[in-house]
């Protein structure tokens, strides 16, 4: 890329001389701790696409489990899937997928813990309304324009959230601080032309709110985060082995480990959509979300010890496999949580059973946790929002749905 | 809205974004807009030369039957590689993963050819999408074509579906893009692409020959049916259905999603049996074709992408929407199908996506039902749908404008600046994954979004600038005249402020990227 002269300065020395002066600069809000009382951080994954909960949490201690799943049984004993190693014990009915070695070390030490038969109050087995139901915290999908964490963030004050992608997500989207962050091209920008692009963007309604952010996010990008590099650009290139997630997941933790850094963070990845030759997309995917959570906790630091984590997905799959080695949209799924701040080393959640009779609809897991139970439990105990503010603005028309109580440790304690 | 605002519109907003003096030739937006109703896209010369999709799936046969001849040869290179101890359980991924490495490497030069070859394809079909893009004198067409390939998703993600992503844009898609939808809707679903992206070659019919016979085998090992081959797959039944037809509202029931299923059973594609002479008649290793086709087709090559597999085909009549449909093989599935496409929530479903597509993020409901009516009156003629689209006042009012898509921001650019797009499409491809609409990839079968929200944010608006400067970096800078740069390609819309920011730049360079990266050029009004 060839440079211009004005390519020289640096983009940090135009944006510190120029726009603090015209007073557009924005920094991390530094009131945080002294608005809100505690420095909590929590940060959820989406897993777009369905991610197989009796594939990532066996009930392999299920009586109906070795019957209905065939092929795709796995369990602490060994697996019926030649090359795959045995599933990691959680309890005397539940195991851990081989692959989620380091969620299974974090399991031991009480920091993390699987919720079983979850899932959000839609049950239609469409990915893109399943998805809009769990990213707009009502009953139903297209019940918001907005998503609940956003509004989670705008009803803590001085808060601000981060969006790991690059253009927002419907669970970010709506009247709360947030800005969005992805990888960057390494390319520098003409600090000359962002000089004059400046005040056609302000005259812009519809765009100035963005671009003033995309100016004042450059300037705050953290280490970590600047060393976070694009994988897998182009196609017929070999994606690196362990996928987008360990990247997008560090660099959340880069963000949100500083002291006045994003307090919610939201990360997304596709790609659990396991129609056929599940085994082997799932030891690959599954794998990459062990790395993602290894490489958060590590670029958390000692922040660790004040957060919790939230993976979920927006359905689980059918109980049987189908004619091509993998299943079909089902309803009952899995969810993970975890984080120094969790009351982990368990598995949560209420146990349906896997039987043939026992079955929704005859063909899925039953789904006895509404998703919001645990977000809004993860809300109260750990970022301390209000049930009034939880019931009113956050998860409208959710009495249905009763916070799942005692997740934190602080909780417990107390 | 006058003559040189109507002109603007339908070369921005229908088109793919003016080339300097093209919005001089224009002098009657919807004159314009119908006369390409009419003629159709051009440009099929810079397709000609592409590989059909029965030649794609040959030469990836021979590749497979090379690969798997080799692998099965008796020497001591290979037990090495494929029969060693590296690839039982207990040694680490890694291990393996080098393993595979070398097992491609030490394939042996004709075979790494094919693989090459099909590799070069791939980007051949990228080079020839961009260069059309950028000198298309039918962009509405043009336009059109895209926006059905992204209705009828498929991904270039998924391993088997890549190398027929973009001839299914070419084979399925461009003959009937001002044609019917009933015939655009049948040719996807048997085009390689998509029975390959949603599973469907490997659904099989539970009670038909092959599942049965399965079905038995596995009762024999004492196996249950579980995770082997031998059953249904519900994916590409369940999107026909939400995405490509009736929507998500439509009005549909589980019960309708398994029956089209089935009844879609056997609609596959050729495997590289079918092209080994050797294998078709004889017995083996490889079972008869017979077992595989209609008794006619038997001992013929397959001349088509697409084959119906009447022995996987799940016997008997279906339910669908309310209508029953006899046993009928392919004629069945097709039937649904094309009742499908002329079902009123199909109607509804695709005049909301075109005009949301080519008005607004949300379209006057009076346009929505003007284009719905006429694509019922019209048997799923399009051309007679996007007539009475730019024959309606509701798609010149004030109200329509649309945010460009990263891909509508990169060919806009490409136009605008006569960017030559050369013969090496990686660079663009690259570019589009960084905005965020990598080509052929969209992150789920619904395809990229069509709506604002979903693409201006900070770090989007950030990167449009970053390729802005490297895109204005590749404009030939000789006889531009930057200002009148601007006022070609945005026309009444070139505010002042834009104006004096661009005739003010310190270089042709940066006056050329002031103008892809400042917000007039980001929307399509």
């Amino acid at each position: 890329m060839a440079t211009s002269i004005q390519g020289r300065i640096s983009r940090r020395q135009f944006l510190g001389g120029t726009l603090a002066a015209a007073g557009a600069l924005v920094l991390w809000p530094k009131l945080t701790f002294a608005a809100t009382g505690s420095d909590t951080r929590f940060l959820m994954v989406l897993l777009r696409g369905g991610l197989d909960g009796l594939e990532a949490v066996p009930p392999y201690g299920d009586p109906g489990y070795q019957q209905i799943r065939g092929a795709l049984a796995l369990s602490p004993q060994g697996s019926n899937q030649p090359n795959v190693p045995p599933a990691h014990k959680l309890d005397n009915v539940f195991a851990l997928h081989p692959s989620l070695d380091y969620a299974s070390q974090l399991y031991a030490q009480g920091q993390f813990m699987p919720l079983v038969a979850a899932a959000p109050p839609y049950w239609g087995r469409s990915h893109f309304d399943a998805q809009d139901c769990v990213e707009n915290g009502t009953n139903e999908p297209h019940g918001a324009q907005t998503g609940w964490l956003n509004r989670c963030v705008a009803a803590m004050p001085g808060v601000e959230g981060l969006a790991v992608a690059t253009v927002m997500p419907l669970t970010m989207r709506g009247p709360g601080n947030v800005t969005s962050w992805s990888p960057p091209l390494p390319t520098q920008v003409n600090p000359i032309l962002l000089q004059r692009l400046q005040p056609l963007y302000a005259a812009d309604t519809r765009l100035s709110p963005f671009f003033a952010r995309a100016i004042d996010s450059q300037q705050n990008e953290p280490v970590a985060a600047q060393g976070a590099t694009m994988q897998g650009v182009g196609i017929g290139k070999k994606k690196a082995n362990l996928g987008q997630l360990p990247v997008l997941m560090g660099a959340a933790g880069g963000f949100m480990a500083k002291l006045d850094g994003p307090r919610v963070g939201f990360v997304e990845d596709n790609g659990w959509d396991t129609h056929a030759n599940e085994a082997a997309i799932l030891n690959r995917k599954l794998s990459e979300l062990d790395a993602g959570l290894k490489a958060y906790r590590e670029a958390m630091g000692d922040a660790w010890n004040r957060t919790i984590v939230v993976v979920v997905t927006e359905f689980g799959r059918t109980a049987a496999v189908n004619g091509t080695g993998g299943t079909d949209h089902g309803t009952g799924g899995a969810m993970f949580l975890a984080g120094g701040a969790l009351r982990g080393g368990r598995v949560a959640g209420q146990w349906p059973g896997i039987g043939r009779s026992e079955l929704y609809q005859n063909r899925d897991l039953h789904a006895t946790t509404d998703l919001r139970s645990v977000f809004k439990g993860v809300l109260a105990e750990h970022l301390k929002v209000s049930d009034s503010v939880l019931e009113s603005r956050v998860f409208p028309d959710s009495g249905k749905a009763q916070p799942v109580e005692g997740l934190t440790r602080a909780h417990s304690a107390a | 809205m006058n003559t040189a605002e109507s002109a603007v519109a339908a070369v921005n907003r229908f088109g793919l974004g003016a080339k300097p003096g093209e919005l001089g030739e224009v002098h009657d937006g919807p004159g314009w807009l119908g006369a390409q109703i009419s003629s159709g896209a051009d440009g099929a010369q810079l397709f000609a030369a592409l590989p059909s999709s029965l030649d794609y799936l040959k030469r990836e046969s021979q590749y497979k039957l090379e690969r798997r001849e080799f692998k099965q040869a008796d020497n001591p290179q290979r037990r090495a590689l494929f029969g060693g101890d590296a690839m039982k359980s207990g040694v680490p991924n890694a291990t393996v993963a080098a393993a595979e490495t070398r097992k491609n490497d030490a394939l042996p030069p004709e075979v790494r050819d094919i693989q090459a070859e099909l590799r070069d394809d791939v980007f051949a079909e990228a080079a020839a999408r961009f260069r059309l893009a950028a000198t298309t004198s039918t962009p509405f067409m043009e336009r059109l074509v895209y926006f059905w390939s992204n209705h009828f998703a498929v991904s270039l993600d998924k391993g088997p579906a890549r190398l027929f992503a973009a001839p299914m844009e070419r084979e399925a898609i461009r003959p009937h893009v001002n044609g019917r939808f009933a015939d655009m809707l049948l040719a996807v679903e048997t085009h390689p692409a998509m029975l390959r992206y949603l599973d469907n070659v490997q659904s099989i019919g539970p009670d038909s020959f092959v599942g049965e016979r399965v079905s038995a085998r596995l009762a024999q090992k004492g196996d249950d049916n579980k995770g082997k081959a031998g059953g249904l797959n519900e994916n590409l039944g369940r999107e026909i259905l939400e995405l490509h037809t009736l929507g998500v509202n439509g009005g549909y029931t589980q019960a309708d999603v398994t029956e089209l299923s089935r009844a879609i059973t056997g609609w596959s594609t050729p495997v590289p049996r079918d092209f080994d002479p050797d294998a078709r008649g004889g017995m083996g290793r490889f079972r008869p074709r017979a077992f595989y086709y209609n008794q006619q087709i038997a001992t013929l090559p397959p001349t088509s992408a697409f084959v119906f597999r009447a022995n996987a085909h799940e016997p008997g009549a279906r339910k669908v929407m309310g209508r029953t449909y006899a046993e009928g093989g392919f004629e069945q599935g097709k039937a649904i199908l094309l009742d499908l496409a002329r079902h009123p929530a199909t109607a509804k479903h695709i005049s909301l996506k075109l005009a949301r597509h080519f008005v607004s993020d949300d379209p006057p409901q009076s346009l929505v039902d003007r284009m719905t009516r006429s694509y019922l009156e019209h048997d799923t003629d399009l051309a007679a749908v996007y007539r009475t689209l730019v024959m309606s006042p509701e798609a010149w009012g004030e109200g329509a404008r649309k945010f460009k898509t990263p891909q509508d921001f990169l060919i806009s650019s490409l136009r605008a600046g006569q960017i030559d797009v050369g013969d090496n499409p990686k660079p663009l491809l690259g570019l589009l994954n960084t905005l965020g609409e990598p080509m052929f990839t969209p992150r789920s079968p619904a395809g990229f979004p069509d709506i604002a929200s979903n693409w201006i944010d900070a770090d989007a608006l950030w990167k449009r600038v970053q390729a802005a400067e490297a895109l204005s970096q590749r404009v030939a800078l000789t006889n531009i005249q930057p200002l009148d740069l601007a006022q070609g390609v945005l026309g009444p819309h070139l505010d002042s402020e834009t104006a004096t920011a661009i005739k003010r730049a310190e270089s042709m360079q940066v006056a050329v990227a002031t103008l892809f990266a400042s917000p007039a050029f980001q929307w399509r009004v």
